[in-house]
């Protein structure tokens, strides 16, 4: 069956050089990779939908350049616009967990709807009742993005879901992954073939896995979970949302997709742009061209 | 560069800076409640004295707080701040609504964001140990 979404990873800014120990549990003292900032395209169904935004750079652009490395930072207009979409025709917008890498891009999306878990904007809220002492829990927290929600749940377009829910597009299922990387992060399901018992699914999954090692270990010939670098929650946590998402994919790892795995471009068609950004494409829905090729 | 007087004033001054953040944050995060329907989100709630608290502890550093010429612009714009965010907390206070809070806050903020862009020292974001966080 043709899948019912073409399905791209969007590179729109990067680290080039980030210390593995931060994003591999234990991988102190061996060296660095690039980190590449990526958002996903969901296009079919008379849907055009995204999971994450990315930053804003206004805000966070001069700071995370100078003194974090991050380089090569693209507006969605430019990023989108390289496979033919405008911001303001995604219609929804998956947020996969609070942190401002991740949906703090909010007013470059005036018409999406944005789904994230009331569990992450609850304890996001209580964190701020806290003793400045406990100010590690707000980490990655830009209190302008919570002045920017008030606006979308005013307008009617903040979904705050409460754990799973199925079909919140067709074949897209939103999965809570309570305690981990975040209080409330979760991984978005595209089951491509829009089957209940999907032989086609995909997993975005946000910072709960940062690459393939955290999904299939150091040993590709004795895979096992290792945990990401960072977690509000139990690292016990991670790692069995990460064989939740390896089972859901039928333990292919290679469909659990971290944006953050610059490796992604071996494993499926990609093309860098001028600007020297990826697109990796994943599936190509019935009537969609290619965007890499 | 920066000079000794203005290093110690950064130092003095961060906490101020920090409290103003928080306030700022929580009482953003009461108005993300109650748009989003909560009840918790009233006058009422307890997070709303903590940030009274706070914002009283900033005001008084604030008042002892001796610029240098070159800290002056930071300054004005931290003073700004707790200007625009002592408004949105008395609204807040007072049962005035989403936007008699949003709008002095926002404004609040936008003087902090300029505070911190006016000298080095003061983050807008925790950005540290975030998957961003490692200083190239």
């Amino acid at each position: 069956m043709t899948p019912a979404y073409s399905l791209w990873v969007m590179e729109y800014a990067a680290v080039p050089n980030y210390p593995q120990s931060g994003l591999i549990y234990g991988m102190h003292n061996q060296g660095t990779r690039k980190l590449p900032y990526c958002y996903i395209v969901i296009k079919g169904q008379g849907q055009l939908a995204m999971v994450d935004v990315g930053y804003n750079h206004k805000a966070h652009g001069e700071m995370l350049a100078n003194t974090y490395g991050v380089r090569g930072w693209h507006p969605p207009l430019e990023v989108l616009g390289e496979i033919g979409i405008k911001p303001q025709d995604v219609s929804n917008i998956f947020i996969t967990h609070c942190h401002f890498d991740h949906m703090g891009n909010i007013e470059d999306f005036p018409k999406a709807t944005f789904y994230l878990q009331e569990r992450e904007l609850s304890k996001w809220v209580w964190s701020m009742s806290l003793h400045r002492r406990f100010r590690w829990l707000m980490l990655g927290i830009d209190p302008a993005d919570i002045m920017r929600a008030v606006d979308l749940a005013r307008q009617g377009r903040l979904v705050a879901v409460e754990g799973d829910r199925e079909n919140v597009l067709p074949g897209v299922d939103l999965h809570a992954a309570f305690d981990t990387h975040t209080w409330g992060s979760m991984y978005v399901t595209v089951r491509n073939d829009l089957a209940t018992n999907s032989q086609n699914s995909w997993v975005f999954c946000g910072d709960l896995a940062y690459g393939y090692e955290n999904l299939r270990g150091h040993d590709p010939k004795d895979p096992e979970y290792i945990p990401i670098g960072l977690a509000t929650g139990s690292q016990f946590n991670v790692i069995m949302t990460a064989e939740e998402m390896v089972k859901s994919v039928g333990g292919d790892v290679h469909r659990v997709i971290p944006p953050h795995e610059e490796r992604l471009k071996d494993l499926y068609p990609s093309r860098i742009t001028k600007a020297g950004l990826r697109i990796t494409e994943l599936a190509l829905a019935d009537g969609d061209t290619s965007q890499v090729r | 560069m920066i000079d000794d007087a203005t290093a110690a004033y950064i130092l003095e001054n961060q906490k101020c800076f920090e409290d103003l953040k928080q306030v700022a944050s929580q009482l953003a995060g009461l108005l993300v409640l109650a748009a989003a329907g909560s009840k918790e989100a009233g006058p009422d709630h307890p997070m709303l004295e903590m940030a009274g608290r706070l914002f009283r502890e900033a005001q008084d550093a604030l008042r002892r707080s001796r610029p240098t010429h070159r800290a002056k612009r930071h300054y004005e714009h931290l003073t700004s701040a707790a200007l625009e965010i002592g408004v949105a907390l008395k609204a807040a206070e007072g049962r005035v609504g989403i936007d008699g809070v949003l709008i002095p806050l926002r404004a609040g903020y936008s003087e902090l964001e300029r505070a911190a862009d006016s000298l080095p020292g003061f983050e807008k974001v925790s950005y540290q140990r975030a998957c961003c966080g490692v200083r190239a």
